[in-house]
């Protein structure tokens, strides 16, 4: 174990203390948690989803890094006590903490923690998705409420991350200052100045490279998709599952508007509005009978009870049992999807009010309204 | 030599676009109801004539959906959904079944006129059709 330094600070000179995987790990996972952050609204999944795995790999080969990596990347060169990390801590209100030539042991405790929360974070991602969008590894893992439950969990414990990233922030600020050194330069040149007899870091810069390479790869592989795509074919990063059809329902109910899936109402509002088709929102539809009793069971059929997608699902947890509303953009999911969106998109010709379901989401003919498959038009 | 005129025969039909056999189908049903001549002038006169649609109290025409160019799509002036050219040489998919066409006079007949057309405007408004 990593012993103090003795705080005379005479004839130090610079060694490497960070090997270059190590850098790379502590930079990468800076940007796979920054990007993770922004980009937790679903119009963005696929990056997300990048960030995730991205930092899922990054721990795995932390850990392993931990036993192989040598000295200071070596859990054993920071396996610390709660009673040091005590004592360091009194330290740092006296003033005058011992100085580490690797990680210190309140600073350590930071990693810990931060590695146990990212793989929590990972599972409870990787559950949030198999549930709630019935993609991933874990599809068809759990039902949508158990899926929602771990996204929920997901989001506390990104919560709590962000926490102890702020408290690792603090810690480096205030030991830089009690030092009067840079630990955050030292963490990107991997240099510390150190006495005579302190064990210097191998680069490692092998591993590094192909740490590197795995990234590029993995980045391009994953979004490969954008590259291929065209104006008239965008790239979907998710293909929902395929849902039920009917060519008379198309053919009728899709002339004016976009055939507005049955998924997406549930089965009373469809009844009803088949019931009431010569006022339809103001419109006489002037449909024979057995139109419409065609149409209507194929809609009541695949209404949203039967939770044929995650709209469907939220679609109808979100209408009181007591109402039964004729539209789609009244459904309070609806509604809470869309309340960011301003009244200038909205009356932007190519989108022309609400019901244009089709002029953002690129899915919307097909019913399955995917993450990662809306965009704003400009 | 026979069989080879009737081959040329059918290869010279093939290009004849559907809707022409559907159009001449519901004019032909016109005619023996009125009996009178086609127009496409007319009909064109008519696609951008105005009414006041009693709901609304808004100016309509056959415009307001379908532009006032048969060759260019319009959209739908209540849901913005693009609706394909009417022009029968812009739009294959046009005109190729009676029902339909019947279908949507009536609809867009009482949206717009708030009455059904008769079968001279109705017929008069196929010509115009095929004559872009
Ligand atoms: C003649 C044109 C026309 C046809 C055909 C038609 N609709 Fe509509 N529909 C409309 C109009 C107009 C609206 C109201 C648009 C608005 O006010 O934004 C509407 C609105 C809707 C809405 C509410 C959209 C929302 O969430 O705000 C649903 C659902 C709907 N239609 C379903 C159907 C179904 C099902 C059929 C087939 C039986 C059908 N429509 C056929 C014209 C039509
Ligand atoms: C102006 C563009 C626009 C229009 C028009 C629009 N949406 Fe959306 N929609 C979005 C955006 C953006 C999101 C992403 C919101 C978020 O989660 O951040 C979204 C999200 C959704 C979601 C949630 C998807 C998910 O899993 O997060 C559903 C379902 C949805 N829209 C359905 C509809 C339906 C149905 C219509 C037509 C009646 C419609 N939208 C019209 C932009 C639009
Ligand atoms: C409120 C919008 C609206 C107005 C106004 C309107 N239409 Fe239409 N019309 C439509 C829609 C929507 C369709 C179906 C489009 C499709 O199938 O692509 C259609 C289809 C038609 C068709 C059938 C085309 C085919 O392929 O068989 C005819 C004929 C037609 N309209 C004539 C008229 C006439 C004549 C007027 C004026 C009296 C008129 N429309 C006004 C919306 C409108």
């Amino acid at each position: 174990m990593a012993q103090p330094q003795a705080q005379n600070n005479n004839r130090q000179t610079p060694i490497r203390i960070w090997n270059i995987p190590v850098r790379l790990f502590h930079w990468t996972l800076v940007g796979c948690f920054i990007t993770a952050w922004l980009t937790r609204d679903n119009r963005y999944l696929d990056i997300h989803l990048f960030a995730g795995y991205l930092m899922a790999g990054l721990i795995v080969f932390r850990i392993l890094w931990g036993v192989i990596g040598g000295p200071y990347a070596s859990f054993r060169d920071f396996a610390f006590g709660w009673h040091e990390v005590w004592l360091y801590l009194k330290g740092v209100l006296n003033r005058r903490p011992p100085r580490f030539l690797g990680h210190n042991p309140a600073g350590s405790w930071a990693i810990y923690l931060l590695l146990t929360l990212g793989v929590l974070i990972v599972i409870t991602g990787l559950l949030g998705l198999g549930g709630e969008e019935q993609q991933g590894p874990l599809a068809g893992w759990l039902n949508y409420p158990q899926g929602k439950l771990a996204q929920d969990l997901h989001e506390l414990l990104a919560w709590l991350m962000l926490g102890v990233v702020g408290t690792h922030l603090i810690g480096v600020l205030v030991e830089s200052l009690l030092h009067k050194e840079n630990l955050v330069s030292a963490m990107l040149t991997g240099y510390k100045p150190a006495p005579a007899n302190a064990v210097s870091a191998a680069s490692q810069w092998k591993t590094g490279i192909a740490m590197a390479i795995i990234i590029l790869a993995g980045g391009l592989i994953w979004f490969q998709g954008y590259l291929t795509a065209t104006a008239n074919q965008p790239y979907r990063p998710f293909i929902g599952p395929e849902l039920p059809d009917n060519a008379l329902w198309r053919e009728e109910c899709g002339a004016c508007h976009l055939a507005f899936h049955p998924s997406l109402l549930p089965a009373r509002s469809w009844r009803t509005m088949m019931e009431e088709q010569a006022s339809h929102f103001g419109e006489d539809l002037f449909l024979e009978p057995d139109t419409v009793a065609e149409i209507k069971t194929f809609l009541v059929k695949n209404a949203a009870e039967q939770e044929l997608t995650e709209a469907a699902w939220k679609i109808n947890q979100s209408i009181p049992k007591s109402k039964t509303l004729l539209r789609i953009t009244e459904a309070p999911y609806w509604l809470k999807k869309h309340r960011d969106i301003s009244d200038a998109i909205w009356q932007n010709p190519k989108v022309n009010g609400k019901v244009n379901c089709a002029a953002c989401h690129l899915d919307a003919e097909m019913g399955t309204f995917e993450d990662a498959a809306m965009r704003l038009p400009d | 030599m026979k069989i080879f005129t009737v081959v040329l025969l059918c290869i010279a039909a093939l290009p004849a676009q559907a809707s022409e056999t559907a159009i001449t189908q519901v004019q032909d049903s016109y005619r023996t109801e009125e009996g009178s001549a086609f127009a496409a002038t007319r009909g064109k006169s008519m696609w951008t004539q105005s009414f006041i649609q009693k709901k609304s109290g808004k100016q309509v025409s056959c415009a307001t959906c379908h532009t006032a160019d048969l060759k260019r799509a319009g959209s739908h002036i209540r849901t913005g959904k693009t609706i394909g050219p009417m022009a029968t040489t812009a739009n294959e998919e046009r005109f190729n079944d009676p029902a339909k066409i019947e279908k949507w006079f009536l609809r867009n007949c009482k949206w717009t006129l708030g009455r059904e057309c008769t079968a001279q405007e109705k017929g008069d408004f196929l010509s115009y059709f095929q004559s872009e």
